[in-house]
Parts: structure tokens; sequence; C-alpha cells
């Protein structure tokens, strides 16, 4: 009995495999853009430029506000709409209205303004002093963000910000409710469903979709980690920048 | 210490005006420096010296006065909205001559000790990074911190804290320091440690506005002390005559209450 259970898990982990990759994909795709349009909304929101932060907060509350899940539909329908006088014409339908290029589209812009919250919060938590310091000799307010205010921004954001990639990776999820599978291209859910409706195997399938969603979790809680003990080093009392092991008798 | 009496004038400010909301804080303070002299500004808690000393380096803007230092000159009137452009780059400029130094010493936390000397010198002055790095343990040997250069801050006491911030202070080669109660958050044992730099700085002729609580130094480091009442100088002088022999009756009260 556990001999055969054991092969079934096995069976759907190996069958899962392969749509695991395009989970990672969706969020490998837009972490990287949503990272530094988070940051530049996070600015912009507080702009002394009016009509910017109006736009900036704007536009934080309608992708906070409003289900991811419409969002995707949203966009995809709205894409599908400008197709015939837009995309077609142009030649890029393929490319703009394929899920690998809409589901990282939507992530990112979903992604954007829940980073926005976080990293303003943390622009904001810079503690005066830091920045006092800063003008007091003459910095330009370019040369205090990038030597005093971010360092000390990114250190502060980085756990929320760790939460909003796990969450950002468990939305991936979400893509092919919306969009259509093309040339086989299933993800973790779609697979997972495809083997349910096989062998109605109420408890099989989808825990071994979540497993690997635990993992990969997991493993992005341990990078965001390491990260996170790099940013904070110095606040570590035995923390040098020098000589990383020092002789007892040097002290 | 002899007054530096022929030397040329460095620093000039004047009436400075300041009010947070209603309250009036400094209510037109003129002040200034000749090249190598040492002033100390005392006066009890709510008089308006530290708002000065922040007025002088526009971290606090006052609503009306000027400042200015060399070639630089801002001067703000009753009815300005803010600094322009031009403004910001002449705050800039003021500045980097007016080296500050903090009562919570306020080291740039993620940074090395010696990168928090450096940084402002590389990325304000555009100075390579071997040259500042040279003057920069120069500058704790001077403090007598060249030992804990790769130490972050977080790892010194407050007394060797506010050394490494005298010594960031100096990395900008300004014309003027300001200290505002450097010494007010330290443990007392740490005091001396931090006076004593502050000394070795008066004797070798920097010019220096200092905020301060501690009469000795007061006493026996500055060519001039001035005391702050209710936003207005109430009394100023060389330290024998406002300790010795103190005009008004406000400077002899509060002398008589911290002496």
């Amino acid at each position: 009995m556990s001999l055969l259970a054991d092969s079934a898990v096995v069976e759907t982990a190996r069958a899962l495999a392969k749509p695991a990759l395009f989970n990672i994909y969706f969020a490998l795709a837009s972490i990287p853009l949503g990272f530094p349009f988070a940051l530049a909304l996070a600015i912009g929101r507080d702009s002394r430029v009016k009509l910017i932060a109006l736009l900036c907060r704007g536009y934080i509350y309608a992708f906070r506000g409003s289900p991811l899940f419409i969002q995707f539909f949203m966009v995809y329908s709205v894409m599908l709409a400008f197709n015939l006088e837009y995309w077609k014409p142009l030649g890029i339908d393929h490319i703009v209205l394929h899920p690998l290029f809409l589901g990282p589209l939507v992530l990112v812009l979903n992604t954007a303004a829940y980073g926005a919250e976080i990293f303003s919060g943390a622009l904001k938590a810079v503690p005066s002093g830091q920045l006092e310091a800063a003008r007091a000799v003459g910095m330009s307010r370019f040369q205090i963000f990038r030597s005093v205010t971010w360092p000390n921004a990114l250190r502060i954001a980085w756990p929320a910000y760790t939460n909003e990639v796990v969450f950002l990776f468990h939305a991936t999820a979400l893509v092919y409710f919306t969009l259509p599978v093309i040339d086989n291209q299933k993800d973790l859910m779609n697979m997972a469903g495809e083997l349910f409706e096989r062998d109605y195997n109420v408890f099989l399938h989808y825990s071994v979709a979540a497993g690997y969603f635990l993992v990969i979790s997991a493993l992005i809680f341990w990078l965001a980690g390491l990260v996170y003990k790099r940013l904070t080093r110095h606040l570590d009392p035995q923390a040098r920048t020098g000589m990383r092991m020092r002789p007892n008798y040097l002290r | 210490m002899d007054t530096p009496v022929a030397t040329a004038l460095t620093l000039s400010v004047s009436d400075i005006h300041k009010s947070f909301g209603d309250t009036a804080v400094l209510k037109g303070i003129s002040l200034s420096a000749r090249e190598g002299e040492v002033i100390t500004i005392i006066g009890s808690s709510g008089s308006g010296k530290s708002t000065l000393l922040r007025c002088i380096n526009f971290l606090e803007t006052p609503d009306s006065g000027s400042v200015t230092l060399g070639q630089h000159t801002l001067s703000l009137d009753a009815n300005h909205r803010g600094f322009d452009r031009a403004d910001r780059a002449t705050v800039r400029a003021l500045r980097q001559q007016l080296g500050m130094v903090f009562q919570g010493f306020n080291l740039w936390s993620h940074l090395s000790v010696v990168d928090n000397i450096t940084e402002g010198p590389v990325r304000v002055l555009g100075m390579d990074r071997k040259t500042a790095r040279d003057e920069a343990m120069q500058l704790l040997e001077q403090v007598g911190m060249e030992t804990r250069a790769d130490d972050y801050p977080s790892a010194l006491s407050g007394g060797q804290q506010q050394r490494v911030a005298i010594a960031r202070a100096l990395a900008m080669k300004p014309r003027v320091l300001l200290f505002d109660e450097p010494t007010s958050a330290l443990d007392p044992e740490l005091v001396g440690e931090v006076l004593k730099v502050m000394r070795d700085l008066a004797r070798t002729g920097r010019t220096m506005i200092v905020v301060t609580h501690e009469m000795g130094f007061a006493r026996e480091v500055s060519h001039r002390v001035i005391f702050l009442h209710q936003g207005r100088i109430e009394e100023e002088g060389p330290p024998g005559a406002v300790f010795g022999d103190p005009q008004s009756t406000r400077c002899r009260q509060f002398l008589s209450s911290v002496l």
C-alpha cells in the first residue's frame, strides 16, 4: 500500500516538474521589472509635483484595491480588444497576447503597487539623523538617496518585500485561470487539475502541487535570508569589514 | 586662550529669525567668527542655541536672515518661499564649508568607520577613493580611532562614535566647525575623550562654534562666550568677563544654576 502511494506521489511529482517551471518563469520574469517599478512609484507617490503624486497614488490604489484575478481578466480582454486594430497590423499579436507575455505583465503591474507601499514606508522610516548628517556634508538630494536613504530603506523593506515576492510566486497559480494554454505550456495548476480529472484522487495531485510551492517558497525564504544577513551585517557588533577572523590574541 | 584679533572674518550670520508655529525661537541674532576663533554658545534649554546652529547650515530654514561664508552668501527675506535651484546650490556650498557635529553622532550605520569619513569627500568633493582613504586614516589617527577603521559604528562607544563624527566633519576640510551639544548624549566618563579632541582642534587654530553645557570647556577653551536667552543674545564677551562678571541678571542666574 505504502509502496503504491509512494509511486503515485513520485509519478505526480514527475508529471508536475515541467509545469512548475512555468510558475517559476512567471515569478522570475516579473520581479526584476516589478522591483524598480515599485521603487519609482514609491518615490512618485510622495512627489512634490501634485500631478505625479496623484497619478502614482491612483495607480497604487487601483491595483491594491482590486482582485488580481480581475486584473488578469481585464488586461486580457482589453488586449484582445485592441488586437484587430493594433497588434495584428503590427504583426506582434503572437507576442502581445501570449500568456508568457501577459502573465508577467499583469504580475508586474500588480506587484509594483504592493511593492510601492512597502518601499514608501521604508523610505519614510529611515532615521532622520542619518539624512541630516548627509545634508550637513553638502550632499545633493540624489547623493543623499544613493549614499544614505536607499541602503537604509532597502534593509528596512527587505522582510516585507520578501513576503511580497512569495505572494507573487503564489499568485502565478492564477495565470492560466484566465489566459489560454498554448502549445501544452501548462503550469502547476493546469497539470494538477488535469491529473485530478483522470482519477479523482482528491488528496494527491493538488497536495503535490502545493508541495512544489512549499519547496520553492522555502528556497525564496532562504535566499532572502542570506541577503538580509548581508543587509544587516553592520548591526552585528562583531562585524568588521576587514579581517573576518582575527586570532584572539589580536583583540 | 588669546583671542585672535587680527585674523580675517570667516563666517558672518546676521539677523536670523526663526519661529516654529507661533513660537518665536530666534528673534534676530547676528554673530560673526574670525579665523581661528572658538565661540561657545550657552543658555538654558529652549533658549534657541541648537536652532541657531542649525540655521547657520540651513538644516533649519530661517524665516529671515543671512549667512555669509567665503564668497557664498544666502539671504532670506521674510517673504521667501523655500529654496530655488540656485539657493539649494548655495546651501550645499555653504554646508561643505561648515562641518557639523551632532549631539546624537549620526554616523551612517551601514558604513564602516573609514567609509563614514570618505563618503563625503568622495561623493561631494569628487576625491578619488585612495586619497580619501589615506586622508581618513590620518584624521582617525588625529582623533585616536585609527585601530577601529573597519568597524561599524554599532561596535563603538558613544565617545568613540563622536570622535569619528568629528573626523568625518574634518574630512570635508571645512572652514568652520559647528558642534551641537557634542557631549550631551554621552555617559559622563566618555565626555573627557571628546572634549580633549575638541581642545586639540581649538589649539590648532580651528574656527569653531560650540553649543554646549560644558561650562569648563567654555571657560577654558573659547575666545568668546555667547549667552542666549529666549531667542536673543543676552550677554557676550570673553569667558573671563562672562563667567567672572556677568552683566545681565539672566546670565547671572543661569550661571549660578549650572556652576
